[in-house]
């Protein structure tokens, strides 16, 4: 057999829906959620099953027990998500997930979930590229952003400066050369005892720390260049605490916790400062697990207030993994057609463009 | 009454279509795409081929393993996402269960063999008695290591008849440690068919009656717990010394 075309089950101008009802579903990493999204804005309902615990005795996400567990849970987060929205299958407009980038069996789960249901309820499916929700959860508090859009994308996996010139239309202006900034917090918590996940961990003990205490080094690259670097400055943090370990002293773990977060804020801003002077561009999204950061949240609204530019971060709770960016994402892609074949895989090195 | 099978534990994509335990409609996929590529479409394929229409189904069975892990959670996603939306029972059953069906008549022992890697298959051990409703499972399902397992179809000196994905890969093998007592059934009888889970599903459903929580099963633990458990068995000791 060979593939199917799948205009069949998309009725989409046919049927003049006045509401666009889109169900989200995400499952890429540790984190099963499911929402409900009206019309783009009215989130009808928000579960998010984590997964935190279970990793947390092996230090890091285990990808076969992450899909271990989407498995288990998926089906009842979706239940869950439409019971609290009172709606039922037959109520949604298409059905969005995440098909990458992510843990190739942990996306599996929810695309091959959510093509099922689509296809059962004779709905279209959306695939949607999981950097592009975590941008988009920006569009769900606010509707009235203007193109072209600057987003500083920061998370365990990714640090992207992206240009945004329309919905769809993305320009990768910047990204990692090796460790994601995310990356770089949980392995310095580990190696601090901070446990996992580490960028939490590491803010609350950098409260209490004097982010002066170290010089940790920028790594900026070459000075015309907006990638980032973050593994040369995880190993200078590993290198002071080796050194004083040799020399049987003992540094505080606050301190160095406070001075690392400040080098990796300071990389963040300084990059993202100069893809605004380069594009000119007026507003700055915020996106991804480290945009929950309060030390970066508040550096860039102090530098991006002196520059006029509008700074725009959604809620801690849809920074981190969730099903309400991928609907909002969604929505989006709903109103352009862009629908996705029943062939959909799973693509864990999805890139943006 | 009207189902729709699924099997995704090998490399094999299987669906069939049956009514009350007879097979309508069968979709084998044996090629180098993924479950995920093939699975929707092959139904999408299969539905309107036999003129039915997911409306028609009562009733979704899947295999919930042992086999490849991502397999089973393709097919177990695949049968909740399809059941939840058109509020079908589900019935689960296990793969090696589903392969006694390739040895339905014979009287020899049927022994499925599934690749699980690292030098190991998932295997259990079954026979068909003349008349019988289903086969009986004489050792149960397990992961076990190749030279042992045969070693032990040995010690039980009767003729053992072998079906499953690691059939054709481990031909010499078997033949090497049971001799004439061996029997090989060929890769298009012994590989998952939807016509072995059409079978297996009517036979759990005519038994419960009901639909089942699915549940994957891997037999295995990940690799990760296994070495954790060990970490802990070893701090566990060295306390108590
Ligand atoms: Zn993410």
């Amino acid at each position: 057999m060979g593939g199917i075309g799948i205009g069949s089950v998309c009725d989409v101008t046919g049927s003049q829906k006045k509401r666009v009802v889109i169900l989200g579903i995400e499952t890429s990493c540790d984190e099963t959620s499911a929402a409900v999204l009206v019309n783009g804005t009215d989130l009808q309902s928000h579960i998010i099953s984590s997964q935190i615990v279970t990793h947390q005795r092996y230090g890091g996400v285990v990808p076969e027990i992450a899909s271990r567990e989407h498995s288990l849970h998926l089906q009842m987060v979706v239940q869950q998500a439409l019971d609290d929205a009172r709606l039922g299958f037959s109520d949604l407009s298409a059905i969005a997930v995440t098909y990458g980038p992510g843990l190739v069996g942990s996306l599996l789960v929810g695309v091959s979930g959510a093509k099922a249901m689509a296809y059962a309820a004779g709905i279209p499916l959306l695939g949607i590229n999981h950097l592009e929700g975590h941008i988009y959860a920006n569009f769900l508090h606010h509707q009235d952003l203007k193109f072209p859009l600057l987003a500083l994308l920061v998370s365990g996996g990714h640090t992207h400066l992206i240009l945004f010139e329309a919905h769809g239309r993305y320009q990768v202006l910047g990204h990692t050369r090796d460790d994601a900034a995310g990356e770089a917090l949980d392995k310095v918590a580990r190696t601090l005892g901070l446990g996992y996940p580490g960028g939490p961990q590491i803010q609350r003990v950098a409260q209490e720390g004097d982010a002066s205490a170290f010089k940790f080094p920028r790594a900026m690259l070459e000075s015309d260049s907006l990638d980032f670097s973050f593994s040369g400055m995880k190993s200078a943090v590993l290198n002071t605490l080796n050194s004083a370990r040799m020399r049987g002293e003992t540094l505080s773990v606050s301190d160095i916790a406070a001075s690392f977060q400040q080098a990796v804020v300071d990389v963040l801003v300084q990059k993202t400062l100069r893809a605004i002077e380069r594009t000119g561009v007026k507003t700055l999204l915020l996106a991804g697990g480290v945009a929950a950061n309060s030390l970066l949240r508040e550096t860039l609204e102090k530098t991006m207030f002196e520059r006029s530019v509008r700074l725009v971060y959604p809620p801690p709770i849809f920074c981190t993994d969730n099903g309400a960016m991928i609907a909002t994402a969604g929505y989006y892609h709903f109103l352009a057609a862009d629908f996705a074949a029943w062939t959909l895989n799973a693509v864990p090195g999805l890139g943006l463009v | 009454m009207k189902y729709l099978t699924i099997d995704t534990t090998t490399k094999v994509t299987a669906v069939a279509l049956a009514e009350d335990g007879h097979l309508v409609g069968e979709g084998f996929l044996h090629t180098t795409k993924t479950h995920s590529e093939r699975l929707i479409p092959m139904l999408d394929q299969l539905l309107t081929a036999t003129a039915w229409t997911l409306q028609d189904l009562d009733m979704i069975g899947v295999v919930r393993g042992p086999g490849s892990f991502t397999g089973i959670r393709i097919g177990i996603a695949t049968a909740q996402g399809l059941g939840q939306v058109l509020n079908l029972p589900l019935i689960a059953v296990v793969s090696l269960d589903a392969l006694a069906w390739a040895g339905l008549g014979r009287t020899e022992d049927i022994v499925p063999i599934l690749d699980a890697r690292k030098n190991e298959w998932y295997t259990a051990r079954y026979h068909w008695t003349p008349g019988a409703e289903k086969a009986e499972c004489l050792t149960v399902p397990q992961a076990v290591p190749t030279h042992q397992w045969l070693e032990q179809l040995k010690q039980l000196d009767r003729p053992i008849c072998f079906v499953g994905d690691a059939v054709a890969k481990s031909k010499e093998q078997i033949e090497a440690a049971l001799g004439e007592r061996a029997v090989i059934l060929p890769e298009y009888v012994s590989l998952p068919r939807g016509a072995y889970t059409a079978r297996a599903v009517w036979q759990r459903w005519s038994e419960t009656g009901v639909g089942d929580r699915v549940e994957p099963y891997y037999i295995r633990f990940s690799e990760a717990e296994v070495n954790w458990a060990k970490k802990e068995e070893l701090l566990r000791r060295a306390e108590h010394e």
